[in-house]
């Protein structure tokens, strides 16, 4: 985003910018900077809290006042996250080998049986926000385990819309998952506390075993596509784990 | 605060290996008075309209998001980031129903018709072109000031 306020800058716009990374900010020093020591994916804030959003946003365009810049002043408060990471980590530890998968026609009715006592709560939750954000693969929810299920017996099937391939459309099943199951909790249970939906969803859902056997298989993948999305962390949120995932690198980055 | 040296390997890794660009003789535009401002969001959280293309893994280009369909996905690639306050609360990312409030209030201006999308696993210098289109469409809609907001 540094570099893009230089450039909208240039053009005869005045920016400004909020930032996670103030290493970064402090290198590419664009116009007007606020640091926010806040977890990533959260750069105003707090959800459903208006004054706090405004709070940011006021303090981000009170820059405006400076003369000249470049100008990165710090935002005062400060969201905490654990153990000097700024999203959730997978612990290290919960690592499926292709050996543990188990019985996969019965991992998919589980994960089938799980969302189906989920759906009405899904619903109410969509009616309440009048939105969802559930859909950028453009499948059925229902339709969801069984194409993940697919790659984890070894297949790759085809990709059911035009212009996406099976494995980006695979990475948009997994999020699509993820998302109905982390909408439907965090409007049913008045949760919001991303640490804990980690732990729920990777740790106690079916669904998250069914992602976890996911990456077991991709790691043993002779598809470099498939085995390359794991090895950089973009199936499973091992991104700010101690050390890469076990059978990877992490050098793709 | 979480230093660049003290992340995990991996978070490290991508974060301390972004290109450091500099720029010679930085622009700097002077600001309206605020209460003729007229803002637009420029996001790099590869939100999009629903049915819109996926952002692809290195993607330079962008979506443009019109104020009166806020119906969105998310197509960014990292899966490092919280995902969950923006489920409950589009604002968290994207904080057009904010900028409306302020701008009723006499904090800013008006807010624009539209805002505008990127994925922020791209390198931004090739985001240029892009952007100069972004450019255009803010001009025409009278545009003058950008919040940038990255996921």
């Amino acid at each position: 985003m540094s570099v893009l306020a230089h450039f909208f800058e240039s053009y005869g716009f005045s920016t400004v910018l909020v930032g996670f990374v103030k290493e970064h900010i402090e290198a590419i020093q664009p116009p007007r900077a606020l640091w926010l020591d806040f977890p990533m994916g959260r750069p105003l804030g707090k959800p459903n809290d208006p004054e706090y959003q405004k709070k940011i946003i006021r303090s981000a365009f009170d820059l405006f006042n400076e003369r000249s810049g470049p100008v990165l002043k710090d935002f005062p408060d400060i969201i905490p996250v654990k153990d000097g990471r700024m999203g959730y980590a997978l612990p290290v530890e919960l690592v499926l080998k292709k050996n543990e998968i188990g019985d996969i026609n019965k991992l998919v009715k589980e994960v089938n049986d799980e969302i189906n006592a989920l759906k009405e709560d899904y619903e109410i939750a969509v009616s309440a926000r009048k939105r969802t954000t559930v859909g950028a693969s453009e499948m059925q929810i229902s339709e969801f385990t069984n194409y993940i299920s697919e790659f984890v017996r070894g297949n790759i099937p085809p990709s059911p819309r035009k212009g996406i391939g099976p494995i980006p459309q695979l990475k948009l099943v997994v999020e699509d998952l993820q998302a109905f199951y982390t909408e439907t909790i965090t409007y049913r249970d008045k949760v919001d506390d991303f640490e804990y939906l980690g732990t729920w969803f990777w740790e106690k859902t079916r669904a998250g075993r069914l992602i976890l056997c996911l990456e077991a298989v991709s790691l043993e993948s002779d598809n470099k596509i498939l085995k390359q999305i794991v090895d950089m962390s973009l199936i499973t949120p091992r991104f700010w784990s101690e050390g890469p995932l076990p059978g990877t690198s992490g050098s793709g980055w | 605060m979480v230093l660049i040296p003290e992340m995990p390997a991996i978070g490290r890794g991508f974060i301390s290996r972004l290109e450091k660009y500099t720029f010679d003789n930085p622009a700097w535009t002077i600001p309206k008075e605020k209460s003729s401002r007229r803002v637009s969001i420029v996001s790099s959280a590869a939100i999009s309209r629903r049915g819109d293309k996926p952002f692809s893994w290195l993607a330079n280009n962008h979506r443009v998001i019109e104020k009166d369909n806020l119906d969105l996905v998310m197509t960014h690639v990292a899966v490092e980031y919280d995902r969950t306050a923006w489920q409950q609360d589009i604002n968290t990312i994207l904080p057009i129903d904010r900028l409306e409030e302020m701008a009723k209030n006499g904090e800013i201006g008006s807010v624009s018709n539209e805002h505008y999308s990127f994925i922020g696993s791209s390198d931004p210098i090739k985001m240029e072109r892009s952007a100069k289109e972004v450019a255009e469409r803010m001009k025409d809609d009278a545009v003058d000031t950008v919040f940038l907001v990255p996921v």
